[in-house]
């Protein structure tokens, strides 16, 4: 009984030192997982809030990309392919976020970090919600990024045909 | 002062106690325990690996399943044969690398072509290899028009039940088998 005991304490104390090492040393997969949910709040904004509020938003979505992003969007009846520094992300945002209020979500994150460490891929599903409408928006889309001074940024957006 | 009710009342509460104590934790605590535990583990590995509870969004499978429905995605469904055509099935939208993984959000949609046939709409008929398909579930008018397209060897042919809508607004094309999560249970 004794060794039992001993045996599960092992077990306890061995569990709580792998999760403790994954807390404090993230893989990067979970760094940008995490870096693409607090994406996902910033870009959502309530109703009835004011334009301050917005321009930090806007602002703080602006610091997930870097200085000089390449926009690919191939959708029916929209189509992009543009280069967009972080300042015309920023006003983007703001647009979209002066229809009303804007909930964006990423459901769905598969990354991909590259054999260098220091790029990576994102498959994402983005579901973006306007209060009022019934329907929601859903888009699947890369994110390719790069790490830029300890820092992952985004460089590259693109959607991805789900149905060919 | 003498109570006379004591000696009445206090086994009368000792057996209700003992009663409730059976009705919540059963006779023998650690069995009840054992079964709490698999049951859990049994819902967790239905609901979350075989069985895909789904919310319906939308109105492009009108009038057969209807928005904010509760429906779930049968994931073993396509162990033992490959997806028959009128199966209504959930597509991952993406991230087709890690199939083991359940999606958040899928598209419901229903096959009507299968590998290797040709897919066409002309005003408003769906046509298999240019046959028209009977199609009872689709209700109401459809005036679509889609010039012929092959489906390839490892493709499904999936679209709406609701022709009634703008083809634009629809969702429909080729779907990779991979991308095929499960197939719609009810």
């Amino acid at each position: 009984m004794k060794n039992v005991l001993r045996f599960v304490l092992a077990l306890a104390v061995a569990a709580l030192g792998v999760w403790l090492w994954l807390v404090l040393f993230p893989s990067p997969e979970k760094v940008i997982g995490r870096q693409f949910e607090k994406l996902a709040r910033a870009a959502s904004i309530q109703s009835g809030e004011g334009n301050l509020p917005r321009m930090i938003a806007a602002q703080k979505v602006g610091d997930f990309f870097s200085t000089n992003v390449e926009i690919n969007i191939d959708l029916p009846g929209r189509q992009q392919h543009a280069t967009m520094s972080r300042d015309d992300i920023v006003q983007a945002v703001l647009a979209a976020q002066s229809a009303g209020g804007l909930t964006v979500k990423f459901p769905d994150i598969n990354v991909m970090v590259g054999a260098d460490k220091e790029t990576a891929q994102a498959d994402i599903t983005v579901e973006a919600r306007v209060p009022g409408e019934q329907d929601m928006m859903v888009q699947a889309m890369k994110f390719t990024l790069r790490k830029i001074d300890g820092k992952w940024l985004i460089t590259r957006v693109q959607t991805v045909r789900t149905l060919s | 002062m003498i109570d006379h009710d004591q000696p009445t009342t206090r086994p009368g509460r000792a057996r209700l106690g003992r009663w409730l104590r059976i009705a919540v934790i059963g006779r023998n605590p650690k069995i009840t325990l054992a079964r709490i535990v698999i049951l859990v583990v049994t819902c967790v590995v239905v609901f979350k690996f075989v069985l895909l509870p789904i919310r319906v969004e939308g109105v492009s499978m009108l009038p057969a399943y209807k928005d904010k429905s509760v429906n779930f995605v049968n994931r073993l469904a396509y162990l033992r044969h490959g997806p028959r055509r009128g199966d209504v099935v959930g597509l991952r939208l993406g991230g087709t690398n890690v199939i083991y993984r359940a999606p958040g959000v899928m598209y419901m949609k229903r096959i009507v072509g299968l590998p290797g046939e040709t897919v066409a709409f002309a005003d408003g008929d769906l046509l298999i290899n240019g046959t028209a398909l009977d199609e009872p579930y689709v209700k109401g008018p459809c005036d679509w028009n889609c010039a012929p397209v092959t489906v390839g060897p490892n493709q499904y042919f999936v679209m709406g039940d609701n022709r009634s809508m703008p083809q634009d607004y629809h969702v429909f094309g080729k779907a990779n088998k991979e991308q095929i999560v499960g197939k719609v249970l009810f």
